[in-house]
């Protein structure tokens, strides 16, 4: 990506994610995040120069949350924008970040991602996407079952149950050591067949404990440009190339089509322009946006270009844990939180964190020099964002 | 081009979409102390001085925590804003017509919204002065009060209000401490001697524990309302009736209100609703009254 000058992550902030934060509105909510990374980043609000603003549509019943939250994100007086993008909206609002301070706009950027999924009705919202006149009185929502019926024919029903088993209690380990993140269980390996069969199925062998949570949160990024970065921050992280892709020629996402999936095609071209040709090498770890544990077993395979079982492999013989070769979601991932609005921005800024060394307890125990973080959202929608610690070359 | 609409499908369709809203702490504050005491509280910024009413925890242009510096606020304000709200739609807290207002409580630097009531249309106006009447019954919202009304009522000694001068929604109260002397002379006017109003020593072992006033004295003071202020002076009351709600005890401070529900064009009566509340804005008796407004006289 050709870019005007480089931008750098200087301070995040995330508020505690929770099924339910009845002791705050949303301004407050927010706020709590907004302080956290204001104070990482060393800066007061005279430092920012403009405040993006992203949740999902209509999720609270709230019209223009980004104007009344102005009580809680510090943007008065300051230049905003929303962004609301679906699932994808946190990361959408960190490529945004990213253009306003890369093209000289302005020189600091707070980006604010927020839902408080407990006070709406997400199947209410969600269902406005879907095309009235075809498919609206058809869809299902949010949930899918298709991955774990194509990873069962693929790999066969007990590999796969149990590759996705492993996957779910890797990220719930991760969990454990997030302080923030919502849902931390406390599982165990053994638990793995008593889980398979006792977890409440919802849709085939998509069942309650494969699925993310809906959770209450904010997470705020502050980003700045070289000068401001290396001002107020010893070690930013880099913004060294983001991808956005979808694909809607059909609403469903469920079938064999589309065959190149947006994952693989995102993954294809940012490796491709960036040089990278061992992604499991070259890259440190990622983040990714994993819905439940059957995607985020199936979609390794598509991020890292994988062939084969490499994938399950992956998962089986623990190189994604967060003291493995290539560490997935240190934080837990979505599968442990998932504010919406916030959940794509999460993925960035627990990159962002391994890079900058600000992960505390679920810091990776290797240097991380370039990370990967997902976002998904729409129907197939991706957005890919590249971190490194070193300066990008422009 | 064409816009024929021939053979063109519309698909109706609706999207329930049910919500919840999480207060927070700051704002169940508010709440708590408007419902249990009757109370509106707000935060000051002590940087910048402002008060805000509804609370926020942030005073969004310091940018400062204020949530711990609660204040009290009286129930009176100024309206800095109003419509007539004169079309229906499901939503809405009343039948119109009504008046939405912003009301700038004493001692706050933002308004809020809410619903004055007892002033007739015409006489509505930016920079009234009114009061908060509470809710008979908490809904643990904003609607714990129920509505403002003006604070100053038209002095009496002159002739009242005519039909014609009357409208809906219009009020006036008077009030008055209940005294021991008041219910003694009560029973000297009434014969009504029960010890429960004159004996101590009788009345604690009643399961009202002490003296009361007779029911009759706080209805009595709907009367100086009615012949003194609304109509006022040439009302001729046709009809009162009460229930009685709550003990009047002695020492007591009653307030009487009349409002104005109906106008009754044929007979040029009007119907009046009638509340008896005591200093804690505890309803002590509720009722109605039709009367018969003075008659203009003529000139002399």
């Amino acid at each position: 990506m050709k870019k005007n000058r480089n931008v750098g992550v200087i301070g995040v902030g995330q508020s505690v994610f929770s099924s339910h934060r009845e002791e705050v509105n949303q301004p407050e909510m927010i706020h709590e995040a907004v302080l956290e990374a204001l104070d990482q980043a060393g800066m007061t609000m005279d430092d920012i120069d403009c405040v993006l603003h992203g949740n999902m549509e209509l999720f609270e019943m709230v019209h223009q949350p980004d104007l009344w939250h102005t009580l809680g994100t510090g943007a008065f007086g300051k230049e905003t924008l929303r962004v609301t993008t679906g699932g994808t909206t946190g990361a959408t609002l960190v490529c945004a970040a990213d253009a306003l301070v890369a093209s000289g706009l302005h020189d600091v950027v707070m980006a604010i991602g927020f839902e408080k999924l407990q006070e709406g009705h997400t199947t209410g919202g969600i269902t406005n996407m879907a095309d009235p006149l075809w498919t609206r009185k058809l869809q299902t929502g949010a949930l899918t079952g298709m991955t774990a019926t194509q990873l069962m024919d693929e790999f066969g029903e007990e590999r796969a149950k149990r590759a996705s088993m492993l996957y779910r209690i890797t990220m719930d380990k991760h969990a454990m050591n997030n302080n923030k993140a919502h849902r931390r269980l406390g599982l165990e390996f053994d638990q793995a067949e008593d889980l398979a069969i006792n977890s409440p199925p919802l849709v085939g062998e998509l069942r309650m404990i494969h699925m993310c949570s809906q959770s209450d949160g904010t997470c705020v990024m502050i980003f700045a440009s070289e000068k401001k970065a290396r001002q107020h921050c010893k070690q930013p992280a880099w913004i060294k190339d983001h991808i956005t892709v979808h694909r809607e020629e059909n609403f469903a996402i469920f079938g064999d089509a589309p065959v190149t999936t947006t994952h693989r095609y995102a993954a294809e071209k940012l490796f491709e322009r960036n040089n990278i040709m061992d992604p499991r090498k070259e890259i440190d770890m990622m983040e990714m946006y994993d819905p439940s544990s059957w995607w985020g077993l199936d979609w390794l395979r598509e991020f890292l270009l994988l062939e084969g079982d490499e994938h399950l492999e992956m998962v089986e013989n623990g190189e994604i844990a967060l003291d493995g070769a290539f560490p997935v979601n240190p934080s837990g991932g979505v599968i442990a939180s998932n504010p919406i609005g916030a959940t794509a921005m999460v993925r960035v800024a627990e990159a962002a964190m391994q890079i900058m060394g600000t992960a505390g307890d679920h810091q990776v125990p290797k240097q991380v020099n370039t990370a990967l973080a997902s976002g998904f959202g729409g129907t197939m929608w991706t957005v890919l964002t590249l971190l490194t610690r070193d300066l990008p070359g422009l | 081009m064409t816009t024929e609409t021939k053979d063109c499908f519309t698909i109706d369709g609706k999207l329930a979409l049910p919500y919840q809203y999480f207060a927070g702490s700051t704002g169940s504050r508010f709440i708590i102390s408007l419902r249990e005491e009757k109370k509106i509280t707000g935060l000051k910024c002590n940087k910048c001085n402002k008060v805000f009413v509804p609370p926020r925890s942030t005073c969004e242009v310091c940018f400062e925590d204020i949530s711990d510096n609660w204040v009290e606020l009286p129930n009176t304000g100024t309206v800095t804003g109003f419509t007539i709200v004169r079309y229906e739609e499901p939503h809405q807290p009343l039948k119109p017509p009504y008046i939405t207002a912003l009301v700038k409580l004493d001692g706050a630097d933002t308004p809020f919204a809410h619903i004055v009531k007892g002033i007739p249309f015409s006489k509505m106006k930016t920079g009234l002065r009114v009061e908060a009447v509470f809710a008979k019954k908490t809904t643990a919202t904003i609607m714990d009060i129920d509505h403002f009304r003006p604070v100053t009522q038209r002095p009496g000694f002159e002739l009242g209000y005519t039909y014609d001068q009357l409208e809906e929604g219009m009020s006036a109260s008077f009030t008055k401490t209940i005294s021991e002397t008041d219910v003694y002379l009560f029973a000297g006017i009434s014969g009504d001697f029960n010890p429960m109003h004159l004996n101590e020593e009788f009345a604690k072992a009643t399961p009202l524990g002490t003296r009361i006033a007779h029911g009759a004295l706080p209805q009595s003071l709907i009367a100086p309302v009615l012949g003194m202020k609304l109509p006022g002076l040439g009302t001729i009351a046709l009809e009162v009736t009460t229930r009685f709600k709550a003990p009047t005890y002695f020492g007591d401070t009653i307030t009487a209100t009349g409002e104005i529900v109906e106008k009754l064009p044929e007979r040029r009566w009007v119907r009046m609703a009638l509340t008896f509340t005591n200093q804690h804005n505890k309803l002590v008796a509720e009722g109605s009254a039709l009367v018969m407004p003075p008659v203009p006289m003529d000139k002399e």
